[in-house]
């Protein structure tokens, strides 16, 4: 269906200037090249989860790119023309991008808008280049062959078919990129960049990555854009034009690149419609970026997915039937685990010690289970092991080096996996693609494109994993409908898959029936066997049946550690904490 | 030495103005959730109100007075009518839809009021300046401008930490669903705040208006600055909103004295080395 | 204290929930659940973890709209209402979280959202709260981040008590507190019942339970399998032994 209605508009947009005046062949130009503008951003804002609403800048700054260039009454060299503003936007955009992706969320909104504005300002305000007027460009880029005028941007129907080439292009880049080993990190981080970055990825590096491969791309669509009126003006940098195109990103729908394309061709259909008195009345006609609006707010509260919705069903699939594997994982061959020591590790925020002054050592291949009430300071002590947050004080040592302080993703790298206490996976994603993306971290750079290089070790590695954690059976399966229980199983066999050798692991067990209790803690004493394990947990049955140390925790102090034996032999702790458990003959194991 | 009193003056009063602006823009994401780009229209609608409102009446103060209350349920109707639908949708789609605001609001603001600019008169009364030196003066309006911003500001202030609509208020911007459970109708809160925050943004653009000529766009600006000054203090904070703003002010101030055509990079160039060193922004939860 | 409970207030019961259908999504959590509570009654909820506890608290708050089935307090129909309409009416929430608003001190915390109750001599004022829990009339202008788990959930149940509700629905009444503050807490829930205030209490220490309840339901994947009195709980062991894991 999807790729019907796309070489449809190939073959459309092909025979179309033989049909259409030279107005035409001119507006279609126009839209195919807002069109690249508009693919490149939904790069960053469906694929990569990163809404820019400074886009347009990269309009601008390959338009005006061009417009340096090109010397006063003979054209520039289309082959230098092109490179130009494409390398020139990239350069902006890893400038930009250093700063802006440092923010999340609403701040990157802000920050875009805001990069978007300071760059109108700049060529409105001052005298660059005709200031507010803008400029013209007097001769566009063509290129030569001998005496051959090969390429031509002042002839319309040369730059035409030059520019439908490039929008074809762009999706095909944009297409592969998505689908190759970088975009499937770049998706991870779209749906959970937590989870990704606790894997060992720098999702900063990745995100920039994402920022310049757009703004590149929009450079191109700017140095097209200008050649073909051959002018320049300070309103395209402007935040209306980035408006626009996040419109038209989710009138096609996000995420999918072709979407975005029909998007723009529809906008530009409707912005036909509306503005034409004869087909809407000269009062609407007057008035048509109301109406604008008012489709646009209709869309959002009507359509949110877009027309890409509207051709695609359920991207997912059905939720499987398989039965769950039931026979047990062949046995692994022993490896060890990483070793991890505190010493008097502390963290405070503001008045309150969460973690205070913790020295305890977590030995190789061991389980070791964290024990206490809630609000003991247990999440916060496995966040400071995991670097998810910096420690006042004190010193973590993974396997004899200091690692206190250190980012998460670099503490990852050396072999550190966590889960989190409401389970972190890739919900889109299916089983295997979760445990591919964690076993792509063990070569975590943003410049693959290829697998080809590591396809067997870590599809090894995957298949190692989805077996350690009784997942084989569930491989297909789209994560979000796994049961409760294999979710968590799943975040397990994410780690494992990423080559972690200590897991840190965040109530397991936590929302589990009998069985499924049964079978994980079943899961956890097999890990020891290459891994060294450390988790918090309440089920107090389970977690004495698991553990070979315990450590108990109560109001961020450890106030006791050893085996499960003497830990419950230890009075203070009976008093403090095990509550229920307190007499002996009632404690389980 | 004087130039720069005039400077420090100016820019305090335009960072008082701003942050009237800012400070509904950063109350309505830190308890609404919603990012509303729409918040410079509401400046915009203050200029035009009065500009109205001032030839009726004849005194800018009447049409604060009357402009105020306008503006609130101007801003209960737009809540009711379309800001209420985005409360559990994505950024992408909250940018969306205030943006289509946007347009809206500007053809409006074309059918009603046309495209020339006007300015509205400075009351006689306050028409004077004062004299800071043999060469130099500093108009009375200015003062009172500044006056104004800081008494709406402390009533303001004074709303939220004292008054049971205030802790209402604050509640809501941690648990908004625990606030329901304990018998408040959130819509009705959420609406009275999204209410007050486009009154703020009318009444920064209402006091502005003799100072400022009125014209189509003039929100534009404004937003993209209060956007600024929000990311430098930090969403959601109110005291982050004030100092962003005195900031801002400032740096605009000297900006266009000591760098005319560069003015408004500077506040960009700000926004940046705070980002830089605090992502969340000076008083932002990280 | 309750002796101003009326024939007819004994006779209907103060909260009933009729054949209720729930969902999260796609998943169905709650089967055809029934129950009813007495005025000044105390009543247990029991079960695992994710079997459907805190969502029938909910779902009975008004926080999740069931997709069928009937909820009313006093005989009024409630199904579907809002969850500030059902506060109003008389139902009070104290959550697993506790929902503490950091950014309020415990007395904003405990007044901003107080009401008066159907017979105002009863009321819950602020200086019986604080009779109830002296250790918040210590901290009362202490911000809500800065208490301990336990005072936390004090003041949840203070907050709750000062809207003056018919019924209040507790989750994890104790979870997670040590076991001082666990003693205090159940005594605070017993004092409470004497009251007058019915109340659905969701805890793990079942003789905990006991001696507070006389009534006990379990849920097991979003159904009511038992309903019925202490004893009866008791004699049941197998059911003990296998949904509420002692």
């Amino acid at each position: 269906m999807v790729l019907a209605v796309l070489i449809a508009l190939i073959a459309i947009a092909l025979v179309l200037p033989f049909f259409v005046g030279t107005y035409g062949i001119k507006f279609t130009t126009r839209v195919m090249v807002i069109a690249i503008l508009v693919v490149s951003l939904d790069f960053l804002i469906g694929v990569t989860g990163l809404v820019s609403f400074g886009h347009a800048m990269f309009l601008g700054l390959g338009a005006y790119t061009l417009y340096f260039i090109s010397p006063k009454s003979e054209a520039v060299s289309a082959l230098i023309a092109i490179p130009a503003t494409i390398v020139a936007a990239a350069i902006c955009a890893a400038a930009i991008g250093a700063i802006a992706v440092l923010a999340r969320g609403f701040y990157f909104i802000m920050v875009t808008l805001a990069f978007g504005q300071m760059l109108f300002s700049l060529f409105h305000d001052t005298d660059v280049a005709g200031g507010s007027d803008g400029a013209y460009i007097n001769v566009v880029p063509q290129f030569h062959i001998g005496d051959w005028l090969a390429l031509d941007f002042g002839n319309r129907l040369n730059l035409y078919y030059f520019c439908l080439a490039a929008l074809i292009a762009s999706y095909l880049f944009l297409l592969w990129l998505t689908r190759s080993p970088v975009g499937r990190v770049l998706q991870g981080i779209c749906h959970n960049e937590a989870r990704v970055s606790a894997l060992g990825f720098n999702t900063y590096n990745y995100k920039l990555l994402s920022f310049v491969v757009a703004g590149a791309l929009g450079g191109l669509a700017g140095g097209l854009f200008a050649s073909i009126d051959g002018y320049v003006t300070p309103d395209l940098f402007g935040w209306r034009e980035s408006g626009l195109a996040i419109m038209m990103v989710v009138l096609g729908g996000t995420g999918t690149l072709y979407g975005p394309i029909l998007g723009a061709v529809l906008f530009a259909i409707l912005e036909e419609l509306l503005r034409s008195p004869a087909m809407v009345g000269a009062t609407i006609a007057d008035h048509w970026l109301m109406a604008l609006g008012f489709v646009l707010i209709g869309l959002v509260l009507v359509a949110p997915r877009g027309i890409a919705g509207l051709l695609e069903r359920d991207r997912g699939g059905k939720p499987a039937a398989e039965p769950v594997e039931a026979k047990a994982p062949p046995a692994r061959q022993p490896q060890p685990g990483k070793e991890l020591a505190t010493e008097e590790l502390s963290r405070r925020f503001g008045g309150l010690v969460a973690v205070n002054g913790v020295t305890v050592g977590f030995q190789r291949n061991r389980v070791h289970g964290i024990i206490g009430p809630n609000g003991a300071g247990k999440t916060t002590l496995i966040n400071l092991l995991s670097g998810v947050l910096p420690p006042t004080a004190g010193s973590i040592r993974l396997d004899g080096e200091e690692i206190a302080g250190q980012r998460d993703f670099l503490i990852a790298r050396r072999g550190l996996g966590r889960s989190y206490q409401r389970t972190n996976i890739l919900l889109p994603f299916t089983v295997g693609e979760n445990c591919r993306l964690a076993a792509q971290a063990r070569h975590p750079h943003p410049w693959r494109v290829s697998d080809a290089a590591y396809r067997q070790n870590e599809e090894a590695a995957v298949v190692n994993a989805l077996q350690a954690a009784g997942l084989t059976a569930r491989r297909h399966v789209r994560a979000a409908h796994l049961s409760h229980g294999e979710q968590r199983q799943l975040e397990i066999a994410m780690l494992i898959a990423s080559g972690a050798r200590l897991l840190i692991l965040d109530e397991p067990l936590a929302g589990m029936g009998p069985e499924e209790t049964a079978r994980v803690v079943a899961l956890l004493r097999d890990l020891a066997v290459d891994h060294t394990v450390i988790l918090i947990e309440h089920d107090m049955d389970a977690i004495f049946a698991a553990a070979d140390t315990l450590s108990v925790l109560v109001e961020g102090k450890l106030i006791a550690h050893g085996t499960p034996d003497e830990i419950r032999r230890d009075l203070a702790v009976r008093a403090a904490y095990l509550g229920q458990y307190g007499d002996s003959e009632k404690v389980p194991g | 030495m004087e130039l720069v009193l005039i400077q420090i003056l100016n820019g305090l009063q335009y960072g008082l103005l701003i942050f009237l602006a800012a400070s509904g823009l950063t109350l309505v994401f830190g308890i609404l959730g919603i990012i509303n780009l729409s918040h410079g229209s509401f400046y915009m609608l203050g200029a035009y109100l009065s500009l109205t409102l001032t030839s009726w009446f004849g005194d800018i103060f009447l049409a604060l007075a009357a402009g105020i209350p306008i503006a609130f349920a101007f801003g209960a109707a737009i809540e009711w009518l379309f800001i209420r639908h985005l409360y559990n949708r994505d950024h992408l789609q909250q940018v969306l839809l205030t943006f289509g605001l946007i347009l809206v609001f500007n053809e409006l603001q074309r059918i009603l009021w046309g495209t020339q600019p006007h300015s509205v008169p400075i009351p006689a009364y306050l028409s004077a300046s004062i004299q800071l030196s043999d060469t130099l003066s500093y108009p009375v309006y200015r003062l009172a401008v500044g006056a104004i911003c800081i008494l709406l500001a402390l009533a303001m202030m004074l709303v939220i930490q004292k008054t049971r609509i205030g802790q209402m208020i604050r509640a809501g911007e941690s648990n908004r669903e625990m606030v329901e459970a304990l018998g408040i109708d959130t819509r009705i809160l959420f609406r009275f705040v999204f209410a007050a925050g486009v009154a703020l943004a009318a009444a920064a653009g209402i006091v502005a208006a003799p100072i400022e000529s009125v014209y189509p766009g003039i929100g534009e600006r404004v937003l993209i600055i209060s956007f600024v000054v929000v990311v430098i203090g930090g969403i959601g904070s109110i005291k982050g909103a004030l100092v962003g703003a005195l900031l801002i002010g400032l740096a605009d101030a000297f900006g266009k004295v000591f760098l005319p055509q560069l003015a408004s990079v500077v506040v960009y160039a700000l926004m940046a080395a705070v980002l830089v060193t605090r992502p969340a922004g000076l008083f932002g939860r990280a | 204290m309750n002796a101003a409970a009326t024939a007819e207030d004994t006779a209907a019961p103060v909260l009933q929930a009729d054949a209720v259908n729930a969902y999260y999504g796609q998943s169905h959590i709650l089967r055809n659940v029934s129950i009813r509570v007495m005025p000044h009654e105390a009543v247990s909820l029991m079960g695992r973890n994710g079997m459907g506890k805190t969502t029938l608290l909910r779902t009975l708050m008004g926080l999740l709209r069931p997709r069928s089935g009937a909820i009313r307090l006093r005989g009024a129909d409630m199904t579907g209402e809002r969850a500030s309409a059902v506060a109003r009416a008389g139902i009070a929430f104290v959550p697993e979280d506790r929902g503490v608003f950091p950014n309020l001190t415990v007395e904003e915390n405990l007044t901003f959202a107080a009401r008066p109750g159907r017979d105002a001599r009863a009321d819950w004022t602020l200086e019986r709260v604080y009779g109830l829990f002296p250790r918040l009339a210590e901290r009362r202008s202490n911000w809500g981040n800065q208490l301990s788990g336990g005072e936390q959930k004090m003041l949840a149940i203070g907050r709750a008590l000062m809207t003056n509700p018919e019924i209040i629905l507790l989750d994890e009444a104790t979870e997670g507190l040590a076991p001082k503050v666990r003693d205090e807490i159940w005594a605070t829930l017993r004092l409470i019942t004497e009251a007058g205030i019915a109340s659905i209490v969701v805890d793990k220490n079942l003789d905990d339970l006991f001696e507070l309840a006389h009534r006990h339901m379990v849920i097991v994947k979003g159904e009511i399998v038992f309903d019925g009195p202490t004893a009866a709980l008791r004699a049941d062991e197998a059911l003990i032994h296998r949904h509420l894991g002692v």
